[in-house]
């Protein structure tokens, strides 16, 4: 779906300074993509940074991999706030 | 005893385009122990209908490296949270007809009631934290499924 409204690329290339946080990633996504840019703010887009979750104040380093994550089949909402939903 | 916690676990948790067989995957969990007396499965096909919809083909992309990374964790947290021996889960990715199988889970345990509740927890937080994204071609089209179990 992101790849989609991205014309179909797998990856973007963004410029961000090294060290800088999810949420200016997220600034320039939105620069060159709006819809996906208004997605991540209705979080029906995730962040993640290295595979994991991320918040807008994780910081993003050169060599890190940043990913733009759809609703996962599972109707996943957003992970990190079901908290207590363990077994 | 914890015999999960020694080796070969990369077979124990799989994405894999092929399919699976079921009396492999059975065996696999069975020969972890011999304390094993009760296993409880769950596998998830491809259902021809959905939302009111007829569809006749299914396609699975997953986010390769945090989607093993995910049932691992998945894997670990049973292991830890619930008395069982062991615990796997495979996920299919492709194409995938009406009727194949697309997702396993596999809970070994002494009792039966342990191996069910590690297997429904399982399957509930794969569904909810695996990036893993399912495409249904229907009469209408093809739509990206964000589903409500």
């Amino acid at each position: 779906m992101t790849k989609m409204m991205a014309g179909n690329q797998p990856a973007l290339s963004l410029n961000v300074a090294n060290g800088a946080k999810v949420k200016d990633v997220i600034a320039a996504i939105e620069a060159g993509y709006p819809h996906i840019g208004e997605l991540i703010h209705k979080k029906k887009v995730l962040v993640s940074v290295n595979q994991e979750i991320a918040h807008e104040d994780t910081i993003v380093h050169a060599s890190d991999e940043v990913a733009l994550l759809p609703p996962f089949a599972g109707g996943a909402g957003h992970p990190e706030s079901r908290e207590g939903d363990h077994a | 005893m914890n015999s999960a916690a020694a080796g070969s676990d990369d077979l124990f948790v799989r994405v894999q385009r092929e399919n699976f067989s079921l009396d492999q995957e059975l065996d696999r969990v069975r020969s972890r122990s011999t304390r094993i007396g009760g296993i409880a499965t769950f596998l998830g096909v491809a259902r021809d209908r959905s939302r009111g919809r007829d569809v006749d083909r299914i396609t699975f992309e997953h986010y390769e490296g945090m989607a093993q990374k995910k049932l691992r964790e998945i894997r670990e947290r049973a292991l830890q949270d619930f008395d069982i021996l062991e615990l796997l889960i495979i996920h299919r990715y492709g194409e995938i007809s009406i009727g194949e199988n697309i997702v396993l889970i596999i809970a070994g345990a002494e009792h039966r009631a342990e191996a069910f509740r590690a297997c429904q927890w399982a399957i509930d937080e794969l569904k909810q934290i695996t990036p893993i994204w399912k495409l249904e071609r229907t009469p209408d089209g093809e739509v990206w499924v964000e589903e409500h179990p």
